[in-house]
């Protein structure tokens, strides 16, 4: 279980840490002054510092909170039951996008659909095998024909002569 | 009378049998996407945007208009049918709209929301019709400094009035802003906040923020509350819908004051969502039995349907007349105005008035076609949703990555929309506002632009935002709605705690 607390810490701290990269990025480029006014870093520079500051901010009122005993920030966020749910559908979305950058996009939509709903949603294979197919089927023919856009294609496609 | 004549000519432009099939397609697509859970208006567009590159640009936003026209439809039909708010701006019309439905009168309640809707809108889209010339005419004497001062004033009311914690409010705009940095700077050419990966030159776009952070953060959001759907069965007949339509009349003063709402919070950044809750807290405080609310009163559903399509049509407005966007949607068109190769703001209506004016007309007319498609399918669409998740969910995930793909075909955007889609769903999860940072993604550049030119004026003066009444007039209202929290805060501890607000 995670408590609230430790969500809005981590988030907290993670936000700080993307403003402070962006401050260090725009120092590259010049906070200062030149001859066409404000260098290229000063905006992202003031932005970054802004969002490094306010994220100290709300870490501030967190831990503050906390130690005051603050009910709410103990309740759970996550519980065992809801990250399995998260976790049974983010796994095979990330496993999707693997797929979709090594074996390309129509050959991981159809084996991402054939497992979830397969081995995740328990349908007969006949079910299974329509929706996927017909899923891919339905955007190569909507994209690639009619709309003539490509998508990220792998070494299977060339073998099946598309 | 000057805008009469633009807007016949405007019809002239829109009603063309290439442009009313579109809006069909349009808001059948737009139905579809509202109804669907982890798909809405702004998703709908992002996702259809790299369609329409090829388009011709009066075409193309007849297409994304009447797109979120029906996904604002598709949105309240589910909340009134499965209690299942398809957008966040429909989830004030699930308190009394479910109940109506659970209660027999899933048609009524339909009927209800519709046409109290297409009120809404017809009500917005008056006002442009009426005003934005006037606007457009009064912002031409905008220069850099005016122009900053209104983008400050647009995310000053997002802190000072979002409802959201102010301190995460502004992490959420500062990332927008410094996302919109990345890549290729437009004032010195220079290449930025790339951290040596070639993959960052382009930039990052804001069509796959908003596919990730909507789309995906919402799937993963709607997967961890285990999501049933449990409705309500509806066939709509044309004779009840008759019958409802008589009754409209009853509620003027609800249609009126949910309308005018709708219209402000539209203009002013507030949006859909926080218009709809409003004037749902109105209608139930002026109401003369607020007893009844909550329980299927057709006051309930009528008064936040109809500032919710009249926010998202006034919305359209200053996104036309200033070039910024009112809405987390009408950022992302303006976004495809820009990728068109329009230039969003005053001078579009000197320069393309065939634009400007086609699409409000074709705002009045798709309108008038969603209200009548979507009483036609919405059966149809009540089933999709029987259809289980454990189908629909992965599917939603296929159109959604490959939404992400086809933006700009690059490889890195589909990793890039899994990470924004974790990123959505904490943030979500720990109520950081998200509309922020897509504004300040698509606006980020602009307003810098802007900041950077008053500054190449004024020498480095902070000075000029005070320089004459028009701009010490915006930045000072931006700047007291910027402290608006604390002053509320002060004043409410100098009264002493006072009684608690109900909504």
């Amino acid at each position: 279980m995670i408590t609230r607390f430790w969500a809005e810490t981590v988030t907290a701290v993670a936000t700080m840490a993307f403003g402070l990269v962006i401050v260090k990025g725009a120092l590259e480029f010049g906070i200062g002054w030149d001859s066409s006014g404000p260098q290229p870093g000063a905006f992202p520079f003031y932005v970054g510092a802004l969002v490094a500051l306010a994220s100290l901010g709300t870490l501030g009122l967190t831990v503050g909170k906390q130690f005051a005993g603050d009910l709410a920030l103990r309740k759970s966020v996550l519980d065992h039951e809801q990250a399995r749910r998260v976790g049974s559908f983010l796994l095979p979305m990330a496993g999707f996008v693997i797929l979709s950058v090594t074996l390309g996009m129509y050959a991981a939509t159809i084996l991402y659909l054939v497992f979830t709903m397969r081995f995740q949603g328990r349908y007969g294979w006949p079910a299974t095998l329509v929706t996927a197919l017909g899923t891919a089927a339905f955007f190569y023919l909507a994209l690639e024909k009619f709309f003539q856009i490509g998508l990220l294609k792998g070494p299977l496609e060339p073998l099946i002569g598309l | 009378m000057e805008n009469i004549a633009n807007l016949m000519h405007g019809f002239s432009v829109a009603l063309t049998t290439h442009h009313i099939l579109l809006m069909f397609a349009g808001v059948l697509l737009g139905v579809l996407v509202g109804v669907l859970p982890g798909l809405g208006a702004p998703n709908g567009v992002s996702l259809l945007l790299p369609l329409t590159f090829s388009m011709d640009p009066v075409s193309a936003i007849i297409l994304l208009t009447s797109l979120y026209w029906g996904a604002l439809f598709g949105g309240s039909t589910t909340s009134i049918l499965f209690n299942i708010p398809g957008e966040p701006s429909s989830v004030a019309t699930t308190f009394d709209g479910h109940p109506m439905a659970k209660q027999g009168k899933a048609t009524e309640a339909l009927a209800f929301a519709f046409l109290s809707a297409g009120f809404g809108a017809l009500a917005g889209v008056i006002l442009i019709t009426l005003l934005s010339g006037w606007v457009a005419k009064f912002a031409l004497r905008f220069s850099s400094p005016e122009y900053f001062a209104v983008y400050f004033m647009t995310f000053a009311s997002f802190i000072g009035l979002g409802g959201a914690s102010p301190l995460k409010t502004i992490v959420s705009m500062g990332i927008g802003f410094t996302l919109a940095a990345v890549g290729m700077d437009s004032v010195s050419g220079n290449v930025r906040l790339t951290y040596d990966f070639d993959v960052l030159l382009a930039g990052v776009s804001f069509l796959i923020a908003v596919i990730g952070l909507f789309g995906i953060g919402e799937l993963l959001l709607t997967m961890e509350e285990g999501l049933k759907f449990d409705g309500v069965a509806a066939k709509v007949r044309i004779g009840d819908v008759l019958t409802t339509a008589a009754k409209l009349p009853r509620y003027w003063v609800a249609l009126l004051r949910s309308s005018l709402i709708g219209i402000w919070m539209g203009i002013t950044p507030g949006g859909p969502t926080a218009a709809s809750f409003m004037s749902y807290a109105m209608a139930k405080r002026s109401s003369r039995h607020p007893e009844t609310f909550g329980k299927g009163d057709p006051e309930g559903v009528i008064a936040p349907e109809t500032a919710d399509h009249a926010a998202g049509s006034a919305a359209m407005l200053p996104m036309l007349a200033l070039g910024i966007p009112g809405s987390a949607t009408a950022a992302v068109m303006m976004g495809g105005l820009m990728i068109w190769g329009l230039n969003p703001g005053p001078t579009l209506f000197t320069d393309r008035p065939d634009f400007v004016w086609g699409l409000i007309a074709s705002m009045y007319l798709g309108n008038v076609v969603a209200v009548i498609v979507v009483l036609a399918t919405v059966p149809l669409f009540a089933s999709i949703l029987r259809i289980p998740f454990s189908i629909i969910g992965p599917v939603i995930v296929v159109i959604c990555f490959i939404g992400a793909y086809t933006a700009a075909s690059k490889e890195f955007d589909i990793w890039l929309a899994l990470v924004f889609g974790l990123v959505g769903y904490v943030f979500k999860k720990l109520d950081y506002p998200i509309a922020p940072l897509v504004l300040a993604m698509v606006i980020g550049d602009k307003a810098e632009d802007a900041f950077r030119q008053s500054m190449i004026f004024s020498q480095g003066s902070l000075r000029i935002f005070w320089s004459n009444p028009l701009v010490a007039t915006l930045m000072t209202i931006g700047l007291a709605l910027l402290f608006m929290p604390l002053i509320g805060g002060l004043v409410r501890r100098l009264r002493g705690r006072g009684a608690p607000r109900t909504v």
